[in-house]
């Protein structure tokens, strides 16, 4: 299906080349089979949707006329018609021309600008009390990409005057640039020669340079090493090398400068990152100059999705370091982040609110200077809606949108009937729909809601629903088939057709199957009604756990699916509302309780072991404890020697494993509630492979980062 | 300190209490001069290291009770560093690889080559090769233990592996084959009693016998079991006299407090209440398999004779996927609610 869709919009690209009617031909055939298939299924592939309106395009384009086109303005996608339609000035996209200048234009909340504004203030100043200096060092900007992150840097840079030197990774040119006499030949990257420093190398270079010698840096440096392209913050837009040198104000006064780490080395690999870590470490432990120059690292957290980590866990190989993923925690070791020099903002998604005033501004402001007309309001609700916080991804299709709305007007413009246009713009949404919805679009939340509350064809309406929900419900039940019937002999089997779409469910989820298992199994009992419907979803819990082989390629590839219709398919139809609340997975906390108790049973361990080796005669019983041992077979003695205060005591952290009250009822664990707005923990944590049977320490190290990470927010007795 | 377990361990095969023809074997085994590797295995607290060290010295003589720890760094093939620890005298290394958990592979090929390449230097060494011995065998992956199997062939000359093992079902066959197997069964209770009375005198006071019985009772055949809660039991009550309470590990009674509380109820709200339980046993590092066990005995106790076996049944079943499976509480929660679900239908058709 891609391949052809993908032809089609090819081919109606290449069509205003050809002559005119011979296109038309074209589309018209390659155009009938996606159309159908789009407009029946309910998610759209980006290709076929957009190959449904470009008919109207390449009749729109040659025109003369270009009243409407003049939005077309030079977007990338759009290259073959740049030659006819676009004038060059404007070949930037939107996101760059309208990038913020004023704190005021910001999409960000109040406070976060604050409090960027505050630590950079007492980074460069040193706060009321001027004191505060020493450790503002390292600002960490954390967020989802697209929550302005980099736009708030640069317009509170600007504002208060600052200069931001930034890094820049130059991938292959290092050899071309610099080196211009060596060069290696054509096509090969690598450039062995001895005094060629490694890239590594040039980023500690920059680092020193950049917070030690600023003076001269400024001066003479950035001429010299192109990487150093220090935007000068008077043109913040301005990011290409060829403005690298930066508008120096007059000689007399210096501008204070920020350094601005985005684009880090590659700290994925091990040997980097550890070197990543000493260089800022140094940096920051340096007896402090007269000026410390206050580093800025911006990291977008990104989110792990499917089987991956499934995959690398059975791998065995799922420490921190392999996962692949960018974020905070591998970019700033444990003892920085933790350390008085690092402070930590992260940014939330752009609240619609924000988002919306922002585009309105934007749009204002474009048609102000531009001809045509902006998109409509619904336009604009649903770039808002399917951006899920993403200002950049919102901007994109904000100008994607207004080429795509030109469209249909124009065909009005010809005169073709009014039902025509109403397709076109039923169209438009698709395409706008198709290119603006974000992958992982489903939260936690709604996911895990999703299928717990199980809702089949035919369940009674939510009271709480509105008209136009129970609308929404009654044409999807119109929808789905019913179950052809089962035998009598499986009549405890019958259930009605499930709403959910397990697929799209598997589409949007954001975590993987194993934390999703987790997550179902952390909230499925409220929803049960009786042990039966229990135990139906705890054996699903259970097989789905252990199918598959010991191997990752020998991993269940349908755990998801297979998890998800068996827990449907356990629960009770329809669920019984109690207000049922959903929570983390505990397992986490007591994960890192488990380890700790594994470090309690290794000190005991070796308070046995240890007394034997220094008497000479008693040294040959050892290893007899296996730690196994230890935690299951000490706890009487422990208790008794506790009672009776003999001299030489047991390490008193033995009762991490040995002391185990009862506590009947068990209602007051603190859990943490799953919000709305939650995201999924975007690191690999996960369960041990086989860790927790053989308590290898090693890999049970690995998860108490994660494990801590969970319990960050609200957390509610229930 | 010591605790008696280590301090009153029976240091020469003579001294041993039980099974005297298991002793009187491996004494004429270490006298032939054609020692074989050997797999000893039985339940614990029978007697396995003992028997170990016991004959060690046998081979050896003294010198081999001269210890050292050693911290070995290990690096797996991602460069991943691992350490273990290492006991060793000038005769014989003993290793735990399940401390390395999923590298333990590695670290046994690593460590067997390390020795086997490496000749007895000492030429009053009474015998030419070194003894490795492996702890918890049954829980080597099955990387590991092939690696085992080629390295037992090769170095032979040089080496001699015992090792020991709860069970031999776990151990692949090729292993199997490769040793000489050594049965340890626990002890019996005149045995037990035997020993205990020995650890009463050696610590200098006199065991009622009444008190033996209730720790022979208590301890089900795990005679280190039995010689800690002695220990534990002279401490707190110095006479013995009287009505004892054995002091349990806590993680026991709490055991059967969950066992308690799946017959008690049978609901969905319990479910979520002993799946906390399991998470708080899981948390001090007690095995899920003996937590299993554990709670399913003393389930089995209290119910109809008619759902007996098909408790066992089910623990079994679950016992199995727990160990392919990752997250065990998965598998012991769906055990419980098996279990739930088994005892609701059969009150039902009570009433």
């Amino acid at each position: 299906m891609p391949p052809k869709s993908s032809q089609a919009a090819s081919t109606t690209a290449k069509a205003p080349k050809k002559s005119k009617p011979l296109a038309k031909a074209t589309t018209i055939k390659l155009d009938v089979a996606p159309s159908s298939s789009s407009s029946q299924s309910q998610r759209f592939n980006p290709l076929t949707a957009f190959a449904n309106t470009p008919p109207s395009n390449t009749s729109g384009i040659p025109k003369p006329s270009q009243t409407q086109k003049s939005k077309g303005k030079g977007k990338e996608k759009e290259t073959p018609f740049k030659a006819l339609a676009v004038d060059a000035e404007d070949d930037r996209l939107w996101v760059d021309i309208y990038e913020p200048t004023t704190e005021a234009e910001l999409a960000v909340h109040v406070k976060k600008v604050q409090d960027v504004r505050r630590w950079l203030d007492e980074a460069l100043v040193g706060g009321p009390s001027g004191k505060l200096r020493k450790y503002r060092r390292i600002l960490a900007l954390t967020g989802p990409a697209g929550t302005a992150k980099t736009a708030t840097m640069r317009v509170l840079a600007r504002e208060l005057d600052c200069e931001l030197l930034e890094w820049r990774n130059a991938m292959g040119e290092a050899s071309s640039s610099i080196f211009e006499d060596d060069r290696q030949p054509e096509g090969s990257g690598y450039n062995y020669n001895s005094d060629q420093e490694n890239p590594f190398s040039k980023f500690e270079a920059f680092l020193t340079r950049a917070s030690t010698c600023q003076s001269i840096f400024t001066d003479t440096d950035t001429e010299r090493d192109p990487r150093l392209s220090s935007s000068s913050s008077s043109s913040p837009s301005q990011s290409s090398r060829s403005s690298s040198t930066p508008t120096r104000p007059s000689a007399t006064k210096r501008k204070r400068q920020i350094i601005l780490l985005e684009d880090l080395p590659n700290i994925l690999h091990a040997g980097t990152q550890a070197r990543f870590h000493a260089a800022l470490h140094a940096l920051v432990a340096s007896e402090p100059l007269l000026t410390p120059v206050p580093i800025v690292i911006i990291v977008s957290d990104a989110g792990v999705r499917g089987e991956a980590s499934d995959e690398r866990m059975a791998n065995g190989a799922w420490g921190r370091d392999k996962d692949g993923v960018l974020d905070i925690r591998t970019v700033l070791s444990k003892e920085l982040l933790h350390g008085p020099y690092v402070t930590q903002i992260g940014f939330n998604p752009i609240a619609p609110t924000l988002m919306k005033k922002a585009l309105q501004a934007l749009l204002s402001a474009h048609f102000a200077s531009a001809k045509g007309s902006a998109p409509s309001k619904e336009t604009l609700d649903i770039v808002i809606e399917t951006s899920n916080g993403d200002i950049r991804s919102a901007i994109m299709a904000l100008q994607f949108s207004c080429v795509v709305e030109a469209a249909p007007s124009g065909k009005k413009g010809r005169g073709k009937t009014s039902k025509a246009s109403a397709a076109g713009s039923g169209g438009s949404k698709l395409v706008l729909e198709a290119v603006t919805r974000r992958e992982s679009s489903l939260h936690l939340f709604h996911l895990i809601g999703r299928v717990l509350y199980n809702k089949r064809k035919g369940d009674p309406a939510n009271p709480s629903a509105t008209a136009k929900d129970i609308q929404k419900d009654r044409e999807l039940d119109a929808r789905l088939k019913n179950p052809m019937g089962l035998p009598e002999h499986l009549g405890a089997e019958v259930r009605r057709t499930s709403r959910v779409d397990v697929d799209l469910l598997y589409a949007d989820s954001p975590i993987d199957s194993s934390l999703f298992s987790l997550y179902i199994h952390q909230n499925y009992t409220p929803f049960c009604t009786e042990v039966e419907e229990c135990a139906g979803v705890a054996e699903w819990l259970s097989w789905v756990d252990s199918s598959g082989g010991e191997a990752w390629y020998q991993a269940n590839p349908h755990r998801f699916h297979l998890l998800t219709m068996g827990t449907l398919h356990s629960l009770p139809s329809p669920v019984p509302r109690r207000g049922q609340k959903l929570f983390k997975p505990e397992f986490f906390d007591y994960l890192t309780k488990e380890k700790d108790a594994w470090d309690a049973v290794r000190d005991v361990r070796g308070w046995i072991v240890e007394d034997a080796v220094a008497r000479e005669n008693e040294g040959w019983r050892l290893g007899g404890w296996s730690r196994t041992e230890v935690a299951t077979g000490l706890g009487g003695v422990l208790k008794a020697r506790d009672a009776k205060q003999t001299q030489t005591q047991a390490p008193g952290s033995h009762r991490l494993f040995s002391s185990l009250p009862f506590v009947s009822g068990g209602d007051s664990r603190g859990l943490s509630q799953l919000g709305e707005g939650d995201l999924p923990p975007s690191d690999n944590v996960d369960v041990p492979d086989d860790g927790g049977a053989r308590g290898g320490w090693a890999h049970v190290e690995d998860v108490d980062e994660g494990g801590g990470w969970l319990d960050s927010d609200d957390i509610e007795d229930f | 300190m010591s605790l008696w377990v280590d301090k009153f361990r029976p240091r020469a095969l003579d001294d041993l209490h039980y099974h005297q023809g298991l002793s009187a074997r491996l004494k004429s085994l270490a006298a032939s001069g054609d020692f074989p590797h050997m797999l000893f295995y039985g339940p614990s607290g029978a007697g396995k290291k003992t028997r170990v060290t016991c004959t060690l010295r046998q081979l050896f003589g003294a010198g081999v009770e001269k210890l050292k720890i050693d911290q070995r760094v290990f690096l797996s093939p991602s460069k991943r560093k691992i350490e273990v620890n290492i006991v060793q005298s000038n005769f014989h290394i003993e290793i735990t690889p399940s401390e390395a958990g999923n590298y333990d592979r590695v670290v046994i090929q690593e460590l067997l080559k390390e020795i086997a390449q490496t000749q007895q230097v000492d030429l009053n060494a009474k015998q030419r090769f070194k003894v490795v011995i492996i702890n918890e065998a049954d829980s080597l992956s099955r990387d590991a233990q092939a690696a085992l199997r080629r390295t037992m062939e090769k170095y032979m000359s040089n080496m001699r592996i015992i090792l020991c093992a709860n069970s031999t079902s776990r151990l692949i066959a090729p292993i199997k084959s490769r040793c000489l197997l050594m049965r340890v069964a626990a002890p019996s209770d005149e045995e037990m009693q035997t020993v205990l009375s020995y650890v009463a005198r050696r610590a200098y006071f006199d065991l009622p016998p009444e008190a033996a019985q209730e720790i022979i009772k208590d301890s089900g055949g795990n005679l280190r079991k039995a010689i800690l809660v002695l220990e534990a039991l002279k401490m707190q009550s110095p006479d013995l006299s009287g009505p004892l309470t054995i002091a349990k590990p806590d993680w026991e009674t709490y055991c059967q407090k969950v066992a308690v509380l799946i017959v008690t109820e049978q609901t969905p709200a319990r479910v979520m209440e002993i799946r906390a339980k399991f998470y708080e046993l899981l948390s001090h590092c007690i095995p899920p398999t003996v937590i299993l066990k554990t709670i399913a005995e003393a389930v089995v106790s209290q119910v109809d004779e008619t759902l007996k076996a098909e408790i066992m049944h089910w623990a079994a079943f679950y016992e199995v996927r727990m160990r392919i499976g990752s997250k065990k509480i998965f598998h012991l929660e769906a055990w419980v609610v098996k279990v739930m679900s088994l005892y609701k239908v059969r009150l039902f058709l009570e009433f």
